[in-house]
């Protein structure tokens, strides 16, 4: 049986003396996971207790089957990560530097050199391999960590913050490759951001995350499986009979104002039996929508709840 | 992920072993430090004593050479455990000055931009990388002290008649444990100036603070409470203690200072921690991530 991707255990971290995550509890085994949450969520907190990096004061957090704190080398030995901040040598042209973590990840050295020019030229620096890091723009600096966080080969790629300081269209090329590089391996992915957008279109899973306990795990794929079998028509004409005839195929009906119907489908109806039959009876479908319940509203409404959440999924 | 397919392929090729990735580290920082001339001009610097110290021995060995350069005097040219020391002196001040220039680089370099975080998200400890870098001076500062030193001492037992190899094998011991001592403490005290300044030259700057500060205290200490044992703060003094003491050296050396008057454990021991606050001060400062209290 496989091992569920991050399994946390009332895990609670303590940071200068301060309780920063509450008794995590629960267990995410999507492929790629989401991680979101306001300012001071605990975001970062729980990814540097994943890489071992701080020790947790009870529980524990296992990622693929292994305790973070206890087996935090093996752990890390399959870990590619590229931090939030900053993080490389400003004197080192971008190949060397890849090519250099990719030794200390264990890769011979003609290995690593080779893997290092084909992350570069992966990400899209071929041109800037060889010039110093430190001379990189923001954009082209996060495309290196990138590079140095993939070019070992992972299993589990944890990228926090990855489009922070890119323009749209470099945005759009790295969630491009994070998603190219979700499908093209069995990687697992762990992706921390305050983009909405980027989780939305790279991750399976969320969890968010409010005031260092779980506000709200959702699973993006059922959601949107459930959200494709939900209609918002605006109709004119024979509503009622349009409703009944609806609801005689198994879908469930709310009729509002102004021949706005809300249509639940069944799995068996195709939406093209709505057009069918608002045919066959003479019904003008003036406009329809899916209805989209965004992870968005997903991460507003786990904002919103009040009382204390108990820390577990 | 071949370059021109632009594709990811995950990597299924072999790996080095775990022990040795330290090294990595170690070779990259040499690679950094023979592209910068005056470090190569440094270290050939810190070599040519040894070329003198090389003539010497084999003319003190050669009495065509004395005869040739009209030296008459025997008793010129005596290597014994004196000359040992002059040599020992000599380098491990070459040492000093070379870890002045290597020592305060290697890890504000990686901590300036945030590095660390990079190198500790792999299968590498703390210990891993402080090894890797300790390596580095371990490996510079030896090529200057220990190892010329016992190549001379080579040199004279193979020039040297009589058995002098025989009566003198026993300064083996001292030339190995000093340079040792030394080059941890130096290594040491410059990793963690490292980690705790960034800048080089005021980097530079703490390293010799480091040696003359406390120095000057324990001369102020040892006015002030009319004793002796503020020299304890003085590390070359402590140096130059354990080095009479293993060459079994009485005379000159130690200054207005008696044979007996530090024992040499005391030297051992304020080395040894130095060494250990210098430890203490990596382990604080060599953090994935800070934690700020509060």
């Amino acid at each position: 049986m496989m091992n569920p991707t991050i399994e946390l255990t009332g895990l609670e971290v303590q940071l200068g003396g301060r309780t920063i995550l509450h008794g995590l509890t629960g267990v995410l085994k999507s492929r790629a996971i989401g991680l979101l949450g306001p300012n001071g969520a605990g975001k970062s907190t729980l990814i540097n207790t994943l890489l071992g990096f701080h020790s947790p004061s009870k529980g524990s957090a296992r990622v693929l089957g292994l305790d973070s704190f206890t087996n935090g080398k093996a752990l890390r030995s399959l870990v590619g990560y590229m931090p939030e901040n900053d993080a490389f040598i400003s004197k080192m042209s971008g190949v060397r530097f890849v090519r250099y973590m990719a030794e200390i990840s264990g890769l011979p050295p003609a290995q690593a050199m080779e893997r290092a020019h084909e992350a570069f030229v992966y990400v899209g620096l071929g041109e800037a391999r060889y010039r110093p890091v430190g001379t990189y723009s923001l954009g082209m600096k996060q495309l290196a960590k990138f590079a140095q966080a993939i070019a070992h080969g992972p299993k589990v790629l944890i990228l926090d913050e990855p489009t922070n300081g890119m323009d749209p269209p470099a945005r759009k090329r790295l969630i491009e490759l994070i998603r190219e590089i979700r499908e093209a391996s069995d990687i697992c992915l762990l992706l921390s951001s305050h983009l909405l957008r980027d989780v939305e279109e790279t991750c399976d899973e969320v969890l968010i995350l409010r005031n260092g306990q779980i506000a709200s795990v959702c699973n993006l794929v059922e959601e949107r499986r459930a959200n494709r079998k939900f209609l918002e028509l605006e109709t004119i004409g024979a509503e009622a009979t349009f409703t009944s005839t609806l609801e005689g195929l198994g879908c469930e009906c709310a009729v509002f104002t102004n021949g706005r119907i809300k249509v639940v489908m069944p799995d068996s109806v195709e939406i093209r039996e709505v057009f069918r039959v608002a045919a066959d009876i003479g019904v003008q479908i003036r406009r329809m929508n899916h209805r989209r319940d965004s992870l968005e509203d997903i991460f507003l409404n786990a904002m919103e709840q009040t009382g204390a959440a108990d820390g577990r999924i | 992920m071949a370059v021109y397919k632009r594709r990811y392929n995950p990597y299924t090729g072999s790996l080095t072993p775990e022990w040795s990735r330290f090294f990595v580290l170690t070779r990259y920082a040499f690679a950094d430090l023979f592209k910068a001339r005056f470090f190569v001009v440094l270290l050939v610097l810190s070599l040519v004593p040894i070329l003198f110290f090389a003539s010497y021995i084999f003319i003190a060995n050669n009495k065509t050479a004395q005869l040739l350069m009209q030296l008459r005097s025997a008793g010129l040219f005596s290597v014994e455990n004196q000359y040992f020391i002059v040599i020992m002196m000599v380098q491990t001040q070459a040492a000093f000055l070379l870890n002045c220039w290597v020592g305060p680089a290697l890890i504000a370099g990686d901590l300036t931009n945030g590095a660390l975080p990079l190198f500790l998200s792999r299968p590498f400890t703390r210990a891993d990388y402080v090894l890797g870098k300790l390596a580095v001076l371990g490996l510079l500062l030896s090529a200057v002290t220990w190892v010329p030193c016992l190549l001379l001492f080579s040199l004279q037992a193979g020039l040297a008649t009589d058995g002098w190899i025989w009566s003198h094998l026993w300064m083996v011991v001292p030339i190995v444990l000093c340079s040792a001592i030394w080059i941890l403490m130096l290594s040491l005290i410059s990793l963690a100036v490292s980690a705790w300044v960034k800048l080089r030259i005021v980097a530079t700057g703490v390293i010799f603070i480091s040696f003359f500060i406390p120095a000057g205290l324990g001369e102020m200490f040892n006015a002030i409470m009319s004793t002796r044992w503020g020299i304890l703060l003085n590390f070359s003094y402590m140096f130059r203690l354990i080095l009479a003491k293993g060459f079994r050296e009485r005379s000159g050396l130690l200054g207005s200072f008696g044979w007996d008057e530090i024992p040499v454990a005391a030297a051992w021991a304020v080395l040894i921690l130095v060494c250990l606050l210098s430890l203490v001060i990596l382990n604080a400062r060599l953090r994935a991530r800070e934690t700020v209290r509060g």
